[in-house]
């Protein structure tokens, strides 16, 4: 399998913080990949420097071989990466359709000005664009809350219309930044389903988790960071019986069995 | 919370009592002296103007508070051609239209990247330097305090539209196709685009969104638009000068868009006649007639923040 991206030698600092040092790992094509670390490890920091929100101060990142490092948020939306984020960040003031059609925005293909003058082409586009989003819609069975605003949905339907505004735009990526937080357990056993259905459409995952539930499950490859560094990578079994991770990370579970 | 899905009967309800409106408004003259036609012919070119304030802060959520100075761009490229060139002045409007619109564009270049606050005051110095450059008789073209005067009377295919009846019917038509325009923005990806990057910009340029280009383009359109007004303000008055395009200009039209409802075509309209209309009856009363409505702009914002007539939440 070829490297859909990777990491060389990524790293980043603010002020004398190192938040990510000399990371370097990678994504081939059609893996959930899960990226694991205690809180302030520097997981997130990681998406952000994907995905073109941060510039690495060394390193370098490939997207299918070419360097893609320091391209603007845009620039890199349009390689077909898309994310979510810790903090849901939908569009506070639009109904769910709204803020999954918004997802559509790259292959929006009318001008403006056809646009302000409703021109035929453009109109026959905005079917297309509703059409578009509602399969994403009834796929993630959001369909019976397309009308309501997002922000007012319970907190797991609301990561579930954040990631049907990933899908709806038709990545080769998606990077799901603790997509588990807030829910319960029901919840995130769907959530399992629903990324494995997004790999078996083809495309390829990468997650920040806390849930190990979700992590261990869904995770053809696990990496893991502490204080911005890598410390480990393999698969979930790998993962579990790695003594370096289980003292950074898993070690604490053990400390709280013990006591 | 459930939004009624916009293209309703609702949405085309309100679109039919705008239009029914509009063509009621045609009547006016029938029905005015012609010092109140005029009083309508200048809401009309206020009204445009003011919409066009609502593309870049009440849609794009920029805070221009300089927006008079594409106001007077075009009033200037209209008068000076005309005046001094003897274009007649249809013949100015694309110029105008163009003129107000490369302007913006390219004031606003440099300035998309400041934060909300930041850009207010930069804003607030582009129209400082506007209007000491027309006060100083810039390139020798302006007229200085004076400004220019003696613009001719628009001739539309071959019929001079000299009585204010006339003129109130060419800015009413306008104000008509503006209003549409506008209705069509919320209908279409860059209307949309605007929006996204209003209600959370990090989210959406992770969704491929260009915020460079989609603000500049903003600051294009809603200059272009405002130089369309300036020319009609200028065949109003034929006479354009310095005074009318000063920082308190551009302060009134930041307060229609809040006061009316930003992204909202009725909410910037209302706002538009409560600023220049209401105060016409009040003459009497002369400057205190600000004064009533300084404490309503107070009133608005503390009871009702989203403004007079908000914005609908729409679908499709």
């Amino acid at each position: 399998m070829s490297a859909l991206l990777e990491l060389r030698s990524v790293g980043i600092s603010f002020g004398g913080l190192r938040a990510v040092d000399q990371l370097s790992f990678s994504v081939a094509e059609g893996q959930i990949v899960g990226l694991i670390g205690p809180n302030g490890a520097g997981k997130t920091t990681v998406f952000n420097l994907i995905t073109g929100v941060y510039r690495p101060t060394n390193g370098e990142i490939l997207w299918q071989g070419s360097r893609i490092t320091g391209l603007r948020p845009h620039r890199v939306a349009a390689l077909g990466i898309r994310r979510t984020f810790q903090t849901i960040r939908l569009f506070a003031e639009m109904s769910v359709f709204e803020n999954v059609r918004a997802g559509c925005h790259l292959g929006v293909r009318q001008h403006w000005w056809q646009g302000v003058l409703q021109l035929p082409a453009q109109r026959r586009e905005e079917a297309e664009l509703a059409e578009r989003t509602h399969a994403v819609l009834r796929r993630l069975q959001l369909e019976t809350h397309a009308n309501d605003l997002a922000v007012s949905l319970p907190y797991g339907l609301q990561r579930r219309v954040e990631l049907a505004r990933t899908l709806v735009g038709e990545p080769k990526l998606v990077i799901l930044d603790e997509p588990a937080a807030g829910l319960n357990d029901a919840e995130s056993e769907a959530l399992n389903e629903t990324i494995l259905g997004v790999r078996a459409s083809g495309i390829t995952v990468l997650l920040v988790e806390h849930d190990m539930n979700v992590v261990m499950k869904v995770s053809d490859h696990i990496v893991v960071l502490n204080f911005g560094r890598l410390i480990a990578e393999g698969d979930a079994v790998a993962i579990r019986d790695n003594s370096a991770v289980i003292e950074a990370y898993l070690g604490r579970e053990d400390e709280e069995a013990a006591a | 919370m459930t939004v009624p899905p916009a293209r309703g009967i609702l949405a085309y309800r309100n679109e039919a009592i705008g239009a029914l409106l509009w063509a009621l408004g045609l009547a006016l003259p029938a029905v005015l002296d012609s010092s109140w036609v005029a009083v309508a012919a200048i809401f009309a070119i206020y009204a445009i103007t003011a919409l066009s304030e609502d593309v870049i802060l009440g849609r794009g959520g920029m805070f221009d508070m300089g927006h008079a100075v594409y106001f007077g761009i075009g009033a200037y490229v209209t008068a000076i051609l005309n005046t001094e060139f003897g274009w007649p002045i249809f013949a100015t409007l694309p110029f105008a239209i163009l003129a107000a619109a490369a302007v913006g564009a390219l004031l606003a270049a440099p300035l998309i990247r400041l934060r909300g606050d930041y850009l207010l005051v930069a804003t607030i110095g582009f129209n400082a330097i506007f209007v000491l450059a027309m006060q100083n008789n810039l390139a020798g073209i302006t007229g200085g305090s004076d400004g220019l005067t003696g613009l001719d009377v628009p001739v539309l295919f071959g019929l001079p539209l000299e009585s204010q009846s006339a003129m109130f019917w060419l800015d009413w038509v306008a104000l008509g196709i503006v209003m549409v325009l506008m209705r069509n923005l919320d209908r279409c990806e860059f209307g949309r685009t605007l929006r996204y990057l209003k209600q959370d910009e990090l989210a959406a340029t992770t969704l491929g969104v260009d915020a460079r280009a989609a603000k500049t383009l903003a600051f294009a359109v809603g200059a272009g638009l405002a130089g369309l007004a300036g020319t009609l303000f200028a065949v109003q008055l034929s006479t354009v000068s310095p005074t009318s395009f000063v920082f308190t200009e551009s302060v009134t039209l930041f307060a229609i868009v809040i006061v009316g409802g930003k992204g909202s075509v009725p909410g910037v309209l209302l706002g538009t006649a409560l600023m220049f209309v209401v105060p016409q009856f009040f003459r009497q009363f002369a400057t205190y007639r600000y004064f009533a409505f300084g404490f309503a702009m107070i009133a608005v914002m503390v009871l009702r923040p989203q403004g007079l007539w908000p914005r609908r939440i729409q679908n499709e």
